[in-house]
């Protein structure tokens, strides 16, 4: 489990330094809450893109959402024609935002661009603006295979100077998706790509079970990038083994099924002894009654 | 785009986005793809009709659904018939990693809050574990197991505590008498009675997320006085496409949550292939001999990410506060 | 019945009879009733504030209210040991005891359903055992077998009571009009003809084989409850035998305290003779060395091998917290009266009543001792719950609950002595007159 070990090293490592870095803040001002305000660039298969604001709390070494916070999201300028969206965020401290359609030309006309975030004054403190920059990308997944070996190469480019130029020194991450998270498809957990931007991966997960024709999602996505924020493509591949949904849960027979599925045996006896016993107990009614009527025989005689 | 915020958060966040962002993608691009992940909630996620128009990367504008523009979208409310089968298709299983705990016990904090758990109380007991006297001790963080043989779901005389097809065994407390025989039954005894009329603390109170909704299985939420509660692997959150709020509250990343189906699971931080780990990690289930099949495995405690004396300090606060 | 065979019909009716409270069974009942009414208060406020007014928490789920129930199920079954088994086996001398075993096995029975209630964390939900009841639950068996031997018990009670009925309504200006309006409501329909006779006898034949294996089965069934799980101390393939062995000698433990009771209180003495003290006292004996047998069963056999999960609990009993309970449970429920049964001067009427007394109280607490103990020790330790978790002992609710329902037991059996002959009359008349033509 060499690979795991890796894992947790690097978990242990980030796990210092978000302490380390909350302390240190925590020492500077452990009086006044600071706002910190990220802001997530997905771009999802080269077509959809949105904005995702997060807002948070920052009070001593704690940090906690901020909720129901305005913002105004511009793009390039802060000026009302540049104006994105307005959003409040929600319970977790987060809020979307899409591009709309009106900014068509302002995003077409450019490479790079600028989200500036400008956060509603609150109470004495005054508008804060954060800006971050973006620029357009794109990524592409191909998969090749031959008898022994599955093969991902994915590419990521971005636009410069009215042409697509490959981006080197990016990390990818390759994997499946699966229920709550991203299973590697390899042995390494991401790659990075050389001076034509593209990575290959060797697809490694055998006996991996797809679904009903052995179908699974593959995955590439660049994460979190300061330059290109995040990208993400998929792809349906037929590697998976295939797997028959069992619709036979409902009509096991146990001791632990529900009333309507009780074991045969169980009824069989149960009903048995039960019709066996009340059935004598009815008879005996039966008896009690004839006593009865034999009363009013013997007195009409 | 920069993340410094760290570990956990940021990979938590990341992980959740993603979700979104392919739902999104499927709802926004019919068509393009049609993959049908009962997992993901798009196929259940209520529409608001009203749409809204978008620009694209490349400058083309598309139009979707205003509901998928909320980070959590809404799910519609479940029948009780619905809750009781449970998700098809899915056979959710948990790894529990001894070699990361050090009693941190947040995992029980997370699930106490959003489960609304009585002060005193817990769903999630993190166990000091020592088998003898010269064997190693160990934390060891105990869920309901999830039995595929369940003892608790054998003598309840009502159906009030049920297994889905999904493998999740759910207590249904509008059903529940209060006999207290499943918790008799439980080997793990996991299961914990409502004694008195639920208590919310503070925190949980001021929670508008957790208070505040009707009664549902999946949930186990508002408690009931007279009836029992226990561990439910939080399906509602699988339902969102998120994970167990132990899952996810845990920064040593103990718990791994995933379905067999896929044979995969994950901490929310690292995904691996659930058989290899098993295989690989040695991984076993409590009790084994008494034929209840868990549906919880553990890791055995080698090559520890702690010792076990650093979860003694967590431990002595927590017996102040209980006390 | 030599001594009675010189009493005329009248003299066996007039001592039968139903008698008024004297000063002593008026203060007795009026104990019983504000015990009975404490219970009641104690019950209210578990139902307004929760099972948290009992000290039962997470680990000891299962309290006195369960042990009670498992005594009450335990005694009722005299019933089918002294009415039927003796019937069937043609034990004359048994005949007055019958009814007095009858109406103990009804009020146990009674009473083990309402505990069974007062455990419950939803009792208004009573009704889902029927609407959604699952029949692979040992609850649900013990449900149907519990409501089953109460009719069978109450119509063992009935059949017998009919030639009585008929002579009490006879004596109206003794027994008062409201008493007579309920004997004619009750009975009115039984002229004793031969006819009549032929169907009692053979119903009441019926009802002593049937009600032998549905008494098995209640207490068969309650023994379920604990051997159907993984519990130390519960998991045993002996718990049927075991529990059958015990209640049949709790049960007749109870019937030497009660004929001891009737005998002083109504002065039944030429009807309850010393002869019947000494032959219940045998019957005793034997099935208190039958429980022994048990019982070193059930605890010899884990304690040889000594599995880890059954070392904690045997541990508790033998030696720990539990221990001076176990033995005095042990002592005063098996051996003392053993010892003092098996001398021919231990079975005179005192010292039978007073081993009676020892075996009824011994019983209860054996059962607490089958209850309680082995929750405290699960397999997986306690921890991460407040301290009081950790322990249990009754709170005053739960005993006043269980003191009342034992008083209400008490009370259903003292208002059936007021109202009913507690020793059959007819029968008594009967075998009198069969004991002078044997002459």
């Amino acid at each position: 489990m060499k690979k795991l070990k890796k894992n947790k090293l690097v978990w242990l490592f980030l796990a210092l330094s978000v302490i380390s870095s909350n302390s240190l803040s925590g020492q500077e001002d452990s009086v006044a809450p600071k706002e910190i305000v990220k802001l997530h660039y997905f771009n999802h298969n080269n077509s959809l893109q949105y904005l995702l604001i997060e807002s948070q709390l920052k009070k001593g070494k704690k940090i906690e959402p901020q909720k129901n916070k305005g913002f105004n999201l511009f793009l390039d300028k802060v000026q009302p024609e540049n104006l994105i969206t307005r959003v409040y965020t929600d319970n977790s401290g987060k809020a979307k935002a899409v591009i709309p359609p009106q900014l068509k030309d302002l995003w077409d006309s450019a490479a790079q661009h600028t989200f500036l975030v400008v956060a509603e004054a609150a109470g004495k403190g005054e508008e804060t603006t954060s800006e971050f920059i973006i620029t357009k990308a794109k990524i592409s997944l191909d998969t090749s295979s031959t008898d022994e070996t599955k093969n991902i190469s994915v590419t990521v480019m971005k636009y410069d100077n009215n042409s697509w130029v490959p981006v080197k020194d990016v990390e990818v991450k390759i994997g499946i998706e699966r229920l709550g998270g991203v299973l590697p498809a390899g042995d390494e957990d991401s790659y990075t790509t050389d001076s034509t931007g593209a990575v290959t991966g060797e697809f490694k997960k055998i006996n991996l079970p797809g679904d009903e024709q052995g179908n699974f999602l593959l995955i590439a996505r660049v994460e979190d990038n300061d330059e290109l924020g995040n990208l993400m493509i998929d792809k349906k591949v037929p590697w998976g083994i295939t797997t028959k949904q069992d619709n036979t849960f409902f009509d096991q027979r146990t001791l632990w099924s529900t009333r309507f599925k009780t074991p045969l045996w169980l009824l069989f006896m149960a009903y048995s002894i039960v019709i066996g016993v009340w059935g004598t107990i009815i008879y005996l009614v039966i008896q009690l009654i004839k006593i009865k009527k034999l009363a009013s025989l013997s007195a009409e005689k | 785009m920069s993340c410094n915020c760290g570990g956990n958060n940021c990979d938590k966040n990341s992980r959740r986005d993603f979700l979104l962002t392919s739902l999104l993608a499927t709802a926004a691009l019919a068509g393009c793809s049609d993959k049908k992940n009962p997992f993901t909630p798009e196929g259940e996620v209520i529409p608001s009709g009203e749409k809204v128009k978008l620009l694209s990367v490349d400058g083309e504008i598309i139009e979707m659904d205003k509901a998928f523009l909320k980070p959590v979208p809404d799910l519609p409310q479940l029948s009780n018939s619905e809750e009781r089968k449970g998700i098809a298709g899915k056979k959710f299983v948990m790894v529990i990693d001894l070699a990361r705990c050090k009693n941190l016990g947040k995992c029980r904090e997370a699930c106490n809050h959003a489960h609304q758990v009585h002060p005193g109380q817990n769903w999630i007991k993190v166990l000091g574990m020592e088998d003898s006297d010269h064997t190693a001790p160990y934390w060891q963080p105990t869920t309901c197991m999830h039995c595929d043989e369940p003892p608790c779901v054998k003598v309840c005389p009502v159906d009030a505590t049920f297994k889905r097809q999904d493998g999740i065994v759910l207590i249904d407390s509008d059903r529940c008498i209060g006999c207290r025989f499943c918790m008799a039954a439980c080997p793990y005894s996991t299961r914990v009675f409502n004694w008195e009329e639920p208590i919310l603390i503070k925190e949980v109170a001021d929670d508008q997320e957790v208070v505040g909704h009707h009664y549902s299985c999946e949930t186990s939420t508002p408690q009931k006085k007279g009836t029992v509660g226990k561990c439910d692997f939080c399906p509602d959150m699988a339902r969102k496409g998120e994970l167990p709020h132990c899952v996810s509250a845990c920064p040593n990343g103990v718990f791994f949550f995933g379905d067999m189906n896929e044979d995969s699971v994950t901490n929310g931080a690292e995904t691996f292939q659930f058989s290899q780990l098993i295989k690989d990690k040695a991984g076993y289930r409590l009790m084994e001999d008494l034929g209840t099949k868990p549906r919880v495995y553990y890791l055995p405690p080698v090559n520890r990410s702690f010792p076990y004396e650093s979860g003694l300090e967590n431990e002595k606060q927590e017996d102040k506060k209980a006390n | 019945m030599e001594n009675i065979a010189a009493l005329s019909n009248e003299q066996i009716t007039r001592d039968l009879l139903p008698q008024k409270f004297g000063r002593r069974g008026m203060i007795w009942t009026g104990s019983l009733i504000v015990l009975c009414l404490v219970g009641a208060y104690a019950y209210y406020r578990q139902l307004k504030y929760g099972l948290v007014v009992t000290n039962m928490r997470d680990y000891v789920s299962w309290g006195i209210y369960i042990s009670n129930f498992v005594f009450f199920v335990a005694i009722s079954l005299v019933g089918s040991l002294i009415t039927a088994i003796f019937r069937l086996a043609n034990v004359k001398w048994a005949t007055p005891l019958t009814r007095i075993a009858e109406i103990i096995a009804v009020s146990a029975i009674v009473f083990a359903s309402l505990i069974i209630i007062v455990d419950m964390g939803r009792p208004e939900r009573f009704m889902n055992l029927f609407i959604h009841g699952r029949i692979q639950s040992p609850i649900m068996w013990d449900v149907i077998v519990i409501g089953t031997y109460f009719f069978i018990s109450c119509l063992l009670l009935y059949f017998p009571l009919l030639p009585d009925l008929k002579i009490l309504i006879s004596v109206k200006e003794k027994t008062g009009k409201a008493l007579n309006k309920l004997y004619r409501f009750q009975g009115s329909f039984w002229k004793g003809t031969k006819a009549q006779f032929r169907i009692s006898d053979k119903a009441i034949n019926i009802l002593c084989i049937i009600i032998i294996p549905v008494a098995f089965c209640i207490h068969t069934v309650t023994s379920w409850l604990f051997a159907t799980t993984y519990r130390p101390g519960w998991d045993s393939t002996n718990f049927g035998a075991y529990f059958i062995s015990g209640a049949f000698l709790v049960g007749a433990g109870g019937v030497v305290v009660a004929m001891y009771v009737f005998r002083k209180a109504y002065h039944l003495d030429k009807y309850i003779t010393p002869k019947h003290f000494e032959k219940m006292g045998r019957i005793v004996v034997l099935l208190a060395l039958l429980y022994l047998y048990f019982n070193i069963n059930e605890y010899l056999v884990p304690a040889f091998k000594m599995k880890k999960p059954e070392e904690a609990h045997l541990a508790q009993l033998f030696t720990g917290e539990y221990a001076l309970l176990f033995w005095f449970a042990i002592m005063i429920g098996m051996i003392i009266p053993i010892i003092m049964l098996v001398f021919t001067k231990g079975r005179r009427p005192l010292p039978v009543f007073i081993a009676g007394v020892m075996v009824v109280i011994g019983a209860w607490f054996k059962r607490y001792l089958i209850v309680t103990p082995t929750l405290l020790h699960p397999f997986l330790p306690m921890q991460n719950v407040p301290e009081s978790y950790h322990h249990y002992f009754p709170s005053w609710e739960e005993w006043a609950i269980a003191i009342g329902s034992l008083s209400g037991a008490l009370l259903i059996i003292t208002l059936f002595a007021r109202i009913y002959p507690i020793i059959p009359i007819h029968e008594t008349i009967t075998e009198q007159h069969e004991e002078v033509e044997k002459k």
